[in-house]
């Protein structure tokens, strides 16, 4: 708890910061509130109005199908917050078990960070196609294919925490006391990675937009009918000369909500390392 | 039956396929209401035995050699790990050496104390926390209404100290072992402790396990001392007995080198030489490189256990050679 609130502090001095987390706070409004928001149905198409200019009644402007596009960008921050949080829920529930047990149980964590080692020696969107291929297209596969590859350097970086966290004289303590392997390890070691786990979070979330961007823009990512920001750029980009509208909203949407987010996550790891307090405050 | 036996146990590590010895088969005998204190340099092994009793050993580089540790006449050694846990934080519980790193930083030391008393006792949220509140007040913690909400690093290392105590004794333990409890603190705080441990002694009538290198301490609180050096028991007696009655050199070099109190010295006397590295082979007494008494039999022979006096036991071949 008083990790959260110091680094929820140290966001507050950064004006950066600030700025990125009033955007993310936004996106998050308009995906709770995309039916009471959104001006059009976002799979509504309306022939007459095929790539329409930004203006009146459309905003920002129409695509080829005659469909609204503010109406589907905000249909689409839907899909990037389920995104984002359902990989992060993922990533840091299976990293953080596998590198917890494998960083106590040292004999499971031989076995365990290898096969980690494994996945970690493809390249991330390279690992997430070879899983998408190998799954249907849907929001849940989504999630839990991002969350899997994000789930490797989770591991990795709470294997090392627990490690150095185990040796600690509170940790020999509370087994003294008669702790048992999962009282030691959930009650003991875990309050104690609250904080590095958030900063985990924050740059997860981030980069599981661009993930999911790149994946829809594939088309080996969400169903072609959901209106997410990727799948927008992935259907309207040869309208590029046409219609740039179609390409610059949803394209400025992914950029800001990833750039929010790092804003947000260097925040929160800066707070967490005391040498970078003094000199980023302000920035 | 004394309420703690440790026979033979030797300690190794493990270090590229080697054994290297630590503890080399020391044996000793602790009874309720007693104190024994466990005295010796750094690295003579004697943390590692107290480890070893509390089981802490698993995972690491030590290995258990041979021996057995009985408690209330049980074995430890073979113990299976869930009924070891039943013992362990309450029929015997540690107090470690660093105040400031064995309490958790992220929980208030109050809940701290409310976790270790609901792992063995059948105890509701207010009726562990009513008796957190007393065992505070037991170990003399200032204001412990407030304190049971504070996080450890707002405590100083005399209250984180007291407050580990009062977490070690949260069960009533027969056996407290406590490894240096006082070496991280000042002077002042340092024989606060001591006393309370003592105080706390008299009234639960446990026994206790002190492990310290300062001469001091142990003379001051202790009914019986055990002298390590190199993984070997080099003496033990009652305290009145050994400082009334120094036999080995070993333990004559140690009080040696204690400032006198009442006068000014110029040069303190300090045992020459260094504690042997421990892939070091030493054949004969393993004190004699550094014994200013040393005679051709050191060299060669093993210095067995015998009595020096009644309830005093030595290993050396030359006792009290000072004195001749």
């Amino acid at each position: 708890m008083n990790g959260l609130i110091s680094v929820l502090r140290s966001v507050r001095e950064r004006r950066l910061a600030t700025i990125g987390l009033i955007w993310l706070a936004l996106v998050c409004i308009a995906a709770l509130g995309a039916p009471l928001l959104a001006p059009f149905d976002p799979l509504d198409f309306d022939p007459l109005a095929r790539l329409a200019e930004p203006g009146w009644p459309h905003l920002f402007g129409t695509d080829h199908f005659g469909r609204d596009t503010l109406s589907r960008a905000i249909y689409g921050a839907r899909m990037a917050v389920l995104i984002g949080t359902g990989s992060v829920f993922v990533a840091l529930v299976v990293g953080g078990i596998v590198g917890m047990l494998s960083a106590y149980f040292t004999k499971l964590g031989h076995l365990l960070m290898r096969a980690v080692d494994v996945l970690m020696a493809f390249p991330a969107l390279l690992l997430a196609l070879v899983l998408m291929t190998l799954l249907e297209r849907s929001v849940v596969n989504t999630i839990i294919v991002i969350g899997t590859v994000y789930a490797t350097t989770t591991a990795r970086i709470l294997f090392g925490m627990t490690l150095k966290l185990k040796g600690e004289v509170f940790v020999e303590a509370a087994i003294c006391s008669g702790a048992g392997h999962a009282s030691v390890l959930f009650r003991h070691i875990l309050p104690n990675l609250v904080s590095p786990l958030l900063v985990q979070a924050s740059f997860i979330f981030a980069f599981a937009q661009l993930q999911a961007a790149a994946l829809d823009f594939l088309g080996l990512g969400l169903p072609p009918e959901v209106p997410s920001w990727g799948n927008m750029l992935s259907e309207e980009r040869i309208y590029i000369t046409r219609a740039p509208w179609l390409l610059i909203f949803p394209g400025t949407l992914i950029i800001l909500t990833v750039f929010s987010m790092n804003l947000l996550g260097d925040a929160m790891r800066d707070s967490i390392d005391p040498r970078f307090r003094k000199d980023v405050k302000g920035v | 039956m004394a309420l703690l036996e440790v026979r033979d146990l030797g300690l190794a590590i493990a270090a590229g396929g080697r054994l290297l010895p630590v503890v080399r088969g020391i044996s000793f005998a602790v009874e309720e209401n007693e104190t024994l204190g466990i005295v010796g340099e750094s690295g003579c092994g004697k943390s590692l035995t107290a480890l070893a009793i509390m089981g802490l050993l698993e995972d690491t580089a030590i290995r258990i050699t041979g021996g057995s540790i009985r408690f209330e006449g049980r074995e430890l050694l073979t113990m299976a790990p869930a009924e070891r846990r039943a013992l362990m934080g309450n029929r015997m519980a540690i107090v470690f050496q660093e105040p400031m790193t064995s309490l958790n930083p992220v929980y208030r030391v109050g809940d701290q104390i409310v976790e270790v008393l609901r792992q063995h006792r059948d105890l509701s949220t207010s009726e562990a926390r009513e008796r957190t509140l007393r065992l505070l007040e037991m170990v003399q913690v200032p204001e412990p209404e407030q304190r049971v909400h504070s996080y450890p690093h707002q405590l100083s290392g005399g209250q984180r100290q007291r407050v580990m105590i009062a977490m070690a004794i949260a069960c009533d333990p027969r056996l407290l072992i406590a490894d240096e409890p006082t070496t991280a603190l000042d002077v002042t705080v340092q024989k606060e402790i001591l006393e309370l441990l003592q105080d706390l002694q008299k009234r639960m009538g446990s026994a206790i396990v002190l492990i310290s290198h300062d001469l001091g301490v142990i003379a001051e609180t202790c009914d019986r001392v055990a002298v390590m050096y190199r993984g070997t028991i080099v003496e033990e007696a009652t305290a009145g007995e050994l400082f009334a009655n120094v036999a080995h050199p070993y333990t004559r070099g140690l009080l040696a080198s204690i400032p006198p109190a009442d006068r000014d010295v110029e040069w303190l006397e300090a045992i020459p030489g260094r504690v042997p590295a421990v892939d070091q082979e030493i054949p004969g007494c393993a004190f004699h490189p550094r014994c200013p008494f040393v005679r051709d039999l050191c060299r060669t022979a093993r210095p067995e256990g015998r009595d020096f006096a009644p309830g005093h036991s030595i290993r050396c071949h030359f006792p009290r050679e000072w004195r001749t």
